[in-house]
C-alpha cells in the first residue's frame, strides 16, 4: 500500500490545468501553493500494480512539466 | 495510533514535501495547508481526576468534537504536578472497548434480553416494592464502590437507609478500606489522615508498611524518589513480606512473616521506650493508654458477632505488656532481625528526623487490620511525630472515591453522612435534610459486606443492586458468594460499563455513564474533593448510577426526596450533602470551586482548606490556645493502644503448606474490566500468573511458563509460573494478581476478615502447590 | 528535503563513545534565587543544562534512522509515552541505572543496531511507571478509541522561518533531546543542533486564533 509524495511544476502557464487533471485522477489529492506555480502531490495506492499504472499515467500527462519524489513509504 | 495510520502517514508525506518546497522554493506558501491546522490544534483540555487510583492525580482530558482523545497531568493539581503513571496516561482509552454495555438488558429465562432502560428501571422499582412485601424491608439492598462518585453513594444512602428504611447500604470500600476507618476510630476518633501528600517533601525517612507503592501508588512513589534524590537527608524503608519493585528502590528492604507486622510495630514501641525516645511532652498532654479484648476470633462462621471493650490502662501497664515485644521476642515471631528492629526504631526515634509511614491494603485487608493500624500510630504518638509537615502515619487509599464517597458519605451499615445509624442525634440530622420521617431510619445497622453476601447466599436477602463494582471477582471465597447469589429468587441488578463475571449473575444489567461521561466528584486519600464535568456524551441509552437510583426512587414515589432535573442535580445533591459536614472539622468547599479548581481539601474554612489536622497552626478546628487538639475524642487526646500479635485465620500447615498473597500490577487496575480494554496496558500485561520464590520453584521442579495448580480447602486455580520476575516472594509464600479473570484467585482465598473492621483478609491463607 | 545516509561513520560512534564515558558527573543545577520555583518559564533551565552537557558530536550526529513512522506508531497519541520496543528483562523493575545508561546521553548499541533516543525528563526515576514492553499484540478486547493527527510539519509562517512549537512542553521540555543528534527522528531533527537557545527563535503555539482588539 505505497504513499508517496511528489513536488510537481507545471509546463509554462498550465498550472491551472495541472491542478484540474492531478485532482481528477483517482489515488491523487493535491495541495496547490498560492503564491508559486508548484503543487505538492500526495498519492496513496492500494498496491503496487496501481502505483505502477499511475506513475505510468503522470509521467504522460502533458501539464506536468516535472515531478520529484519527497517521501516514500511502502506498509506491509 | 489506531487511528488513522494511513492519514498520518498521508499527511507526513505531504509535511515533507511542503518542508521541501520551502527549502527549495524561498518564500513559498501553502495557505490551504495551513488552515487545516489538524485537530491536534483543536483539542480542548478539560480536567478531572484519574478514573483510577485513590491517588486522585489530576488530569486534562484532551477532547476533540465529542471524543475524549489524549490525556496531559494537570500540571495545576497538587497532586502530581503534571505527571500521571501509564494507566492515566491512557484513561481515556478505557471509555471505548468495543463491547460497551449501551443497552439495558433484562433475563428472560436463560437470555439477556435488550430492553430500553425506563422498561428495565420499571422492573428494577417493581421487583423492590414485590421484595419488601414478602420478605420485608431488610431483603433489599445496594452494594456500591470507592468508584462510585459523591453524588452516585449520597442518592444510594438516601434511597436505601431514608426513604426505604433499611441499612443494606455498603461498598466494596469494606473489603479495601474499613481497617484504615476502624483504626482511626479507635486512635483519634475522627476518619481519614491528618496529613497530606506535602509530607512527601518534608519528610527524611519513608517506611512502607506491606505496600507496593512503585506499582500501587506510582505518582507518590516518584514523588518520594524525587524528594530523595534533590536532598541528601532521605532514606526510605520498605517493610514487606515479599520482594517488590518498592524493595528495589528502596534504601532498604526487610521483609517479615506474615502477620508479624503486629509484633514488629510494638518491639519499635518498646525500643522507643526503652531507650526513652518517647516524646514525653507530648504524650503526656496529648495521649491516653488503653487496651481492648484479645483472642477475637476471625469471622469466617455466618452471624459472628464481636464487640470490643476498650479499657483504659496505665504507662506502666503499656510498658508492661510490651514487655512480650523486646527486638529478641519478635525477631523469633516475625523473622526480622533484632538489629532491623532496632534499627527502624532508631529512625522513628531520632527527634531530629521527620518520618512518614505509608500503607495501604497490607495493613488494611488484615485479620487484625484494626490493629495494625493502631500499632503504627502509637509509634508516631509515642515520638510525638503526628499531624506536623513530614511526620505522618498516611494510610493511602485503592480507589478513587473510597474515601469521598464511602468514608464521607458513609455508606455502609452503620454509617450516616454525618455520623453513625445507632446515634439518635445523627439519625434526627439526616431525617431532618433528607425530609424523611425520624422513623424511617433504622437504629440498627445489618450486614456488613461479607456478611451481607453470605445472606443472599442464606435466602436473607433477595434482591441486590450492585453498582460500579466487580464481586464475582473479588468476594473471597467466591465460589460460595457466587451460587449464593445464582440461587433461584435472587434477584441480582448490576449497573455497569463492560460485561464482567459479576454482570453473568445479573437477572437486569443497566448501562452504566463512566467517569467524564457524567458530572461528578471524587475524594482522595488526602481529603481532596475533586470535582468533574460531563466533557464527553456517553454512549447509547448509558445513565450516571445518580440517575439511575433518582429513577427508580421516583418510581418508587420518592419524588419529593429527589425533586432534581438532569441539569442541575449534581450541584443540587451537592449543596444539600455539604450541611451534614458544615462546621470547622469537615467542612466542604461549595460547588462553584470545586468545579473550578483541581480539588479542595476539607476541612475548607473560611475560603483555606487545612492541610495539617489535629495541629492548631493548620487546623481551625483546634481549641484555641492547644498546639494539638485530637478533638475526634471528647478530651482530645489520641489514644495508645496495647494490641499483641495474633496469627493469621489459617496459616501454612503440613498439608498446605504455602502462604497465599495476592494483590495487583501496575498495569491493570481492580479487576481488569477497565485496564485490560486498554490495549497498551493488556499488551505489557497480558495475563496473570503466580510467582514462586526460586528454591520452591526448584523443589517443586517448575520453571517459568509452566503450570502449577493452587488448591486450597476451597478452590483451585491453574496457571502459569514466574519465577525470579516482576516479584520474588519469600520461600514458602506464592503471590498472584487479582485482575484477570480467566484465573479466579479468589476462589481459592479465604473469607477471614478483622472482627473490627469486619474488612477480609485477601494477603494470608493457606494453600499447596502441584505441578501441572 | 531530510538527508538520509545510511551509513554509518565509524570514528564518530567511537568519538561519541568516548564522550559519553566522561560525561558521568551530574550537571550542577544552578539555584534559583529565593522564592522562585526552580522550574519557572516551562523548565527552560533543562535546555541550558543539556546544552551544555552535550557533546557537539552527539548534538550534531545525524546516522540514525527512526523516522515519525515508528515514532507515532509508539504512542497511543500525540504526547502519549512511547511503549518500550526493545527486549527487557521479564523482571524489568524500570532499573533507573539501566534504562539511562543507554537513554539519558543516547549513543549506538550494537545489539540493536541503532542510536538511542534520549529521554526529555532523566529526572523522573521511575521509568515503568509510564513506560511498558509488549508482551502480546493480541487484544483482550477491540476498542474503538480514536486518537487525532500528530501535528503537521512545515507550518514556517514564511519559507524558511524557524516553526512554532506545536507540542505542549510538559515532560518534553528539553528540545535538544529530542531534536538533535543520531537518535532523533529524521524528519525532527534541527541540522542547527550546536545552537542552543532554542526558543529564542521557536515558540510554543498556544492557540490557533488571530489577535483581535477588544475595544
Amino acid at each position: 500500500m505505497p504513499i508517496l509524495s511528489y513536488l510537481a511544476l507545471p509546463r509554462d502557464g498550465s498550472m491551472d490545468r495541472l491542478c484540474a487533471d492531478l485532482s481528477a485522477m483517482e489515488y491523487c489529492e493535491i495541495i496547490p501553493a498560492d503564491n508559486q506555480e508548484v503543487v505538492v502531490l500526495v498519492t496513496d495506492t492500494p498496491d503496487e500494480q496501481t502505483e505502477k499504472i499511475l506513475q505510468e499515467t503522470l509521467k504522460k500527462l502533458p501539464s506536468l512539466h516535472s515531478l520529484s519524489m519527497t517521501f516514500g513509504h511502502n506498509a506491509e | 495510533m489506531k487511528l488513522d495510520r494511513r492519514t498520518f502517514i498521508k499527511s507526513a508525506a505531504a509535511s515533507s514535501a511542503i518542508a521541501a518546497a520551502g527549502s527549495i522554493f524561498p518564500g513559498i506558501s501553502f495557505a490551504d495547508w495551513k488552515k487545516q491546522e489538524g485537530a491536534s490544534g483543536q483539542i480542548s483540555w478539560k480536567k478531572a481526576p484519574c478514573r483510577f487510583c485513590g491517588t486522585g492525580c489530576g488530569v486534562l482530558v484532551g477532547v476533540s468534537g465529542d471524543r475524549a482523545v489524549a490525556v496531559k497531568g494537570d500540571p495545576n493539581c497538587s497532586v502530581n504536578k503534571g505527571l500521571c503513571c501509564v494507566k492515566g496516561f491512557h484513561v481515556v482509552q478505557a471509555l471505548y472497548g468495543k463491547d460497551r454495555i449501551r443497552k439495558a438488558q433484562v433475563r428472560k429465562g436463560d437470555k439477556m434480553v435488550e430492553v430500553p432502560i425506563s422498561e428495565a428501571l420499571d422492573l428494577i422499582a417493581s421487583k423492590i416494592q414485590e421484595t419488601i412485601s414478602q420478605t420485608g424491608k431488610d431483603s433489599v439492598s445496594i452494594y456500591g464502590s470507592g468508584q462510585w462518585t459523591i453524588p452516585d453513594g449520597y442518592v444510594a444512602s438516601k434511597l436505601f437507609k431514608g426513604c426505604l428504611g433499611t441499612n443494606n447500604v455498603e461498598a466494596n470500600a469494606r473489603l479495601c478500606m474499613a481497617s484504615a476507618v476502624t483504626g482511626f476510630m479507635t486512635s483519634f476518633g475522627i476518619d481519614e489522615p491528618m496529613g497530606c501528600y506535602e509530607d512527601i517533601e518534608h519528610a527524611n525517612v519513608f517506611v512502607t508498611w506491606g505496600n507496593n507503592m512503585a506499582e500501587m501508588h506510582p505518582v507518590l512513589f516518584s514523588r518520594m524518589l524525587a524528594s530523595r534524590k534533590r536532598r541528601s537527608d532521605v532514606t526510605v524503608i520498605d517493610l514487606a513480606t515479599r520482594s517488590t519493585r518498592s524493595s528495589q528502590a528502596s534504601d532498604k528492604s526487610i521483609l517479615f512473616k506474615p502477620s508479624t507486622d503486629l509484633a514488629v510495630a510494638n518491639a519499635i514501641c518498646y525500643e522507643i521506650i526503652r531507650n526513652d525516645w518517647v516524646n514525653w511532652d507530648f504524650v503526656n498532654k496529648h495521649t491516653t493508654f488503653h487496651k481492648g479484648k484479645t483472642n477475637i476470633g476471625y469471622g469466617t462462621e455466618d452471624h459472628f458477632k464481636f464487640k470490643d471493650k476498650p479499657q483504659d490502662i496505665t504507662f506502666e501497664e503499656y510498658k508492661e505488656f510490651l514487655k512480650d515485644y523486646t527486638p529478641e521476642k519478635a525477631e523469633r515471631i516475625s523473622g526480622v532481625s533484632a538489629m532491623d528492629i532496632k534499627y527502624l526504631a532508631s529512625l522513628y526515634g531520632d527527634p531530629t528526623k521527620k518520618v512518614t509511614s505509608f500503607w495501604c491494603m497490607g495493613m488494611n485487608q488484615h485479620v487484625r487490620g484494626t490493629w495494625i493500624n493502631n500499632l503504627v500510630y502509637n509509634i508516631h504518638l509515642l515520638t510525638g511525630k503526628i499531624s506536623t509537615p513530614g511526620n505522618s502515619p498516611f494510610s493511602l487509599t485503592g480507589q478513587p472515591s473510597a474515601c469521598g464517597t464511602v468514608r464521607e458519605v458513609g455508606t455502609l451499615t452503620h454509617k450516616l453522612p454525618h455520623g453513625v445509624v445507632m446515634n439518635e442525634e445523627h439519625r434526627k440530622m439526616a431525617a431532618e435534610i433528607w425530609d424523611v420521617p425520624l422513623a424511617n431510619i433504622d437504629p440498627k445497622p445489618t450486614y456488613h459486606t461479607v456478611e451481607m453476601f453470605r445472606a443472599l447466599d442464606r435466602g436473607d436477602i433477595r434482591f441486590m443492586w450492585i453498582q460500579v463494582t466487580n464481586p464475582m471477582i473479588t468476594m473471597p471465597n467466591l465460589n460460595r458468594y457466587r451460587n449464593g447469589a445464582l440461587k433461584d429468587d435472587r434477584f441480582i441488578v448490576v449497573s455497569d460499563v463492560y460485561p464482567t463475571p459479576t454482570t453473568d449473575v445479573a437477572d437486569v444489567i443497566l448501562p452504566a455513564a463512566m467517569w467524564v461521561e457524567q458530572e461528578g466528584m471524587f475524594g482522595n486519600s488526602e481529603r481532596r474533593t475533586q470535582h468533574f464535568d460531563r466533557i464527553v456524551p456517553g454512549p447509547g441509552e448509558t445513565m450516571s448510577d445518580t440517575w439511575q437510583i433518582i429513577e427508580v426512587a421516583r418510581r418508587l414515589g420518592f419524588e419529593k426526596q429527589f425533586p432534581w432535573g438532569e441539569d442541575e442535580y449534581i450541584e443540587k445533591i451537592w449543596e444539600e450533602y455539604r450541611r451534614f459536614h458544615a462546621g470547622p472539622k469537615h467542612n466542604m468547599a461549595p460547588y462553584a470551586l470545586l468545579k473550578k479548581r483541581s480539588g479542595v481539601q476539607w476541612p475548607f474554612v473560611n475560603g483555606k482548606e487545612t492541610r495539617w489536622r489535629f495541629n492548631a497552626k493548620y487546623d481551625p478546628a483546634c481549641k484555641p490556645g492547644s498546639d494539638f487538639d485530637f478533638y475526634g475524642k471528647k478530651d482530645g487526646k489520641a489514644w495508645i493502644w496495647a494490641r499483641p500479635y495474633e496469627p493469621a485465620a489459617e496459616s501454612p500447615d503440613d498439608e498446605y503448606n504455602f502462604w497465599l498473597n495476592t494483590g495487583r500490577v501496575i498495569e491493570h487496575w481492580h479487576t481488569g474490566s477497565m485496564t485490560r480494554r486498554i490495549p497498551v496496558l493488556h499488551r505489557a500485561m497480558p495475563e496473570s500468573y503466580v510467582e514462586i520464590n526460586p528454591e520452591d520453584a526448584m523443589d517443586l521442579g517448575v520453571v517459568t511458563g509452566e503450570l502449577v495448580k493452587i488448591i486450597s480447602r476451597r478452590g483451585s486455580v491453574t496457571m502459569k509460573a514466574s519465577i525470579n520476575g516482576r516479584g520474588v516472594p519469600p520461600r514458602g509464600m506464592v503471590f498472584v494478581p487479582f485482575f484477570d479473570e480467566s484465573y479466579k484467585i479468589n476462589e481459592v482465598t479465604l473469607d477471614a476478615f478483622c472482627p473490627i473492621s469486619k474488612q477480609p483478609d485477601y494477603k494470608k491463607c493457606a494453600v499447596r502447590l502441584e505441578k501441572v | 528535503m531530510m538527508k538520509r545516509t545510511d551509513k554509518r561513520i565509524g570514528c564518530v560512534v567511537i568519538a561519541f563513545g568516548l564522550v559519553c564515558l566522561s560525561w558521568m558527573s551530574i550537571p550542577v543545577s544552578v539555584q534559583a534565587a529565593p522564592g522562585i520555583p526552580p522550574d519557572f518559564d516551562s523548565k527552560g533551565e533543562k535546555i541550558y543544562q543539556r546544552y551544555d552537557r552535550t557533546p557537539l558530536a552527539a548534538m550534531t550526529g545525524t546516522d540514525g534512522t527512526r523516522t515519525l513512522n515508528t515514532f507515532y506508531a509508539r504512542r497511543q497519541y500525540p504526547g502519549s509515552p512511547p511503549i518500550i520496543p526493545h527486549k527487557v528483562a521479564r523482571a524489568f523493575s524500570g532499573d533507573t541505572v539501566k534504562c539511562l545508561s543507554c537513554h539519558d546521553r543516547g549513543g549506538y548499541d550494537a545489539e540493536l543496531d541503532a542510536y538511542a533516543p534520549v529521554t526529555p525528563h532523566p529526572e523522573n526515576e521511575n521509568c515503568f511507571q509510564c513506560h511498558v514492553p509488549v508482551r502480546t499484540e493480541k487484544l483482550f478486547m477491540e476498542n474503538d478509541w480514536v486518537s487525532i493527527d500528530p501535528p503537521k510539519l512545515g507550518r514556517s509562517m514564511l519559507g524558511g522561518s524557524p516553526p512554532p512549537i506545536p507540542h505542549s512542553l510538559q515532560l518534553r521540555e528539553d528540545c535538544i533531546a529530542c531534536h538533535t543528534g543520531p537518535g532523533a527522528v529524521a524528519e525532527i531533527r534541527v541540522e542547527h543542533g550546536s545552537r542552543g537557545n532554542c526558543r529564542q527563535c521557536h515558540v510554543p503555539q498556544v492557540t490557533t486564533s488571530t489577535f483581535e482588539r477588544n475595544n
